[in-house]
């Protein structure tokens, strides 16, 4: 689904991901762990062809990203949960959660849509399975956090992205919700063998949720294993590398 | 990698740049305190601040404005012409806005992706603008009087075009500075630009466009009012009417005519604005 060959991304004097090579196949549930600063993003938006590397490739289901426009084909490949769900507060759940369509849609049908919402069973559908079925019409802006991260979750659910890029997706909601939303997240990815890859803080729930972490440090990779094969040791290296990050930022 | 051993960073040599030394900044304040000194010795102090009659009738009008005049066939004349500027200034914003709309979208060049293209469309939308509402309504209707005489399409075509001048500015600039995050997110999921204001920039740019046209709108009054001076009907016109036959009373049933549509329209503008924002 993904393939990385020696991607390199600097900003200025700033390594932010040393060459980097790897393969992650369709259906692949992937954790992205490391201290803040260590790449988790940049390989991330490398990932959802945002960002282009400076050297080396990156390909999306055989595709290299810099042949990818951003548009309807790369919304087709991956699609981004952005750590603020960034949706729009002022519109009704129901347009926030069509917008998935965007990339499939002309002029005439985007603009009556936001008079007559068109393609309704399916806005209805993608809400229902996230559990926020009756708030169609209800303005974004009065919905909670955790809800707004489920409709966040419907557009993406609408759009129908082969793979789901996901920025720290619990990094703003209590841990019992944390849990919650990881199940939901991880169930919708693999009714249709979508490939996940998540950005997380939160150790033990990356190990739970996923088959496959990636940790990275300064940009460099640190391990990548299945998740059954991490061990303790793995772990502490990254805590004390964390420690002596600390050190360093003194 | 151990720089915990290592020297601190020296904090700061030599004094902090950007900062107008002491000295220098007490000397410009020397120096406009005796411009200031000097500049009160040119004014005329002999001359009286109020002509002899002024006083008195300063009097007058005072007293008039605790006697407006209430009798009912005047009060129709005043609400007529109250009406009048209504929609004069209900009119002329309307139209402001549908001229608005185009330029301000076009200016604030969020549509175009190509560089060149974009800064030739936006250029000359900005500049557009930028001309209408340099120039003052009332010089607008003074413009449009001469050319096409004293009908209303004169008043509200002078109301609209630096309306539209203001509108369409200020249109632009909020559709840039419509937060960023939720626009990503459209064109992540495959929105072209345009889409991304018909779904991120106009939704997020709503509220504050609405506000701020209400408020253009309680302008729009006022500025209709004065318009009127020209000749052109309604509340300013009457004012100077009654103003030319030094009749004060009437003057100030005109005058109170006005602060109540002001004050309407500041109410109604608010209810739209708590809806808005709840």
């Amino acid at each position: 689904m993904f393939e990385l060959v020696d991607a390199t991304k600097r900003y200025g004097p700033l390594v932010a991901l040393a060459p980097l090579s790897l393969t992650i196949t369709a259906g692949e549930r992937l954790a992205l762990m490391g201290p803040s600063g260590s790449g988790k993003t940049t390989l991330l938006h490398l990932l959802a062809g945002v960002i282009q590397p400076d050297e080396g490739r990156v390909a999306i289901a055989g595709r290299s990203t810099e042949t990818l426009r951003p548009g309807r084909d790369l919304a087709r490949l991956v699609g981004v949960m952005a750590q603020g769900f960034d949706l729009v507060p002022s519109l009704a759940v129901v347009h926030n959660v069509l917008a998935g369509r965007l990339g499939e849609w002309g002029i005439g049908r985007s603009l009556l849509s936001l008079v007559f919402p068109r393609e309704l069973p399916l806005a209805q559908a993608a809400l229902n399975r996230v559990g926020v079925g009756t708030k169609l019409y209800e303005r974004t802006a009065r919905l909670s956090g955790g809800e707004q991260q489920r409709v966040a979750l419907a557009r993406l659910l609408v759009q129908q992205p082969r793979a789901i890029l996901a920025d720290e997706p619990v990094s703003s909601v209590d841990p019992a919700r944390a849990e919650d939303l990881l199940t939901l997240l991880v169930e919708v990815a693999a009714e249709d063998g979508r490939t996940l890859i998540a950005s997380m803080h939160a150790v033990p729930l990356a190990l739970r949720y996923f088959s496959r972490v990636i940790a990275l440090r300064h940009g460099h990779l640190v391990f990548d294993r299945a998740t059954t094969a991490v061990t303790e040791a793995d772990l502490t290296a990254l805590y004390d590398l964390r420690q002596e990050e600390a050190r360093d930022v003194r | 990698m151990t720089s915990a051993k290592a020297s601190p960073a020296p904090l700061g040599g030599g004094p902090p740049a950007g900062h107008v030394p002491i000295r220098g900044r007490g000397l410009l304040t020397l120096l406009l305190l005796g411009a200031l000194t000097w500049s009160l010795t040119t004014v005329p102090w002999g001359e009286p601040l109020v002509h002899p009659g002024g006083l008195t009738v300063l009097g007058e009008m005072l007293v008039a404005a605790l006697h407006p005049t209430v009798s009912a066939e005047f009060l129709g004349i005043a609400l007529a012409a109250s009406w009048r500027t209504v929609a004069y200034a209900t009119a002329g914003v309307s139209l402001a806005i549908l001229l608005a709309f185009p330029a301000g979208v076009l200016a604030s060049g969020v549509l175009v992706r190509h560089p060149v293209l974009r800064a030739l469309t936006s250029g000359a939308s900005r500049a557009l603008l930028g001309v209408l509402r340099a120039i003052h309504e009332l010089v607008w209707a003074l413009l449009f009087v001469a050319a096409i005489g004293l009908s209303p399409f004169a008043a509200v075509l002078a109301l609209a075009l630096p309306y539209a001048g203001i509108l369409g500015r200020i249109l632009a600039e909020i559709l840039e500075d419509v937060p960023p995050g939720p626009l990503a997110a459209l064109r992540a999921a495959g929105a072209r630009e345009w889409q991304v204001l018909l779904y991120g920039r106009l939704p997020q740019a709503f509220p504050n466009m609405v506000s701020y046209a209400l408020y253009r709108y309680e302008c729009g009054i006022r500025s209709a009012t004065i318009m009127s001076f020209v000749g052109l009907g309604g509340l300013g016109y009457q004012i100077q009417i009654s103003l030319d036959d030094l009749r004060f009373r009437e003057v100030w049933t005109f005058v109170y005519c006005l602060v109540v549509l002001v004050v309407l329209v500041d109410l109604w503008s608010g209810v739209i604005r708590r809806r808005l924002l709840a």
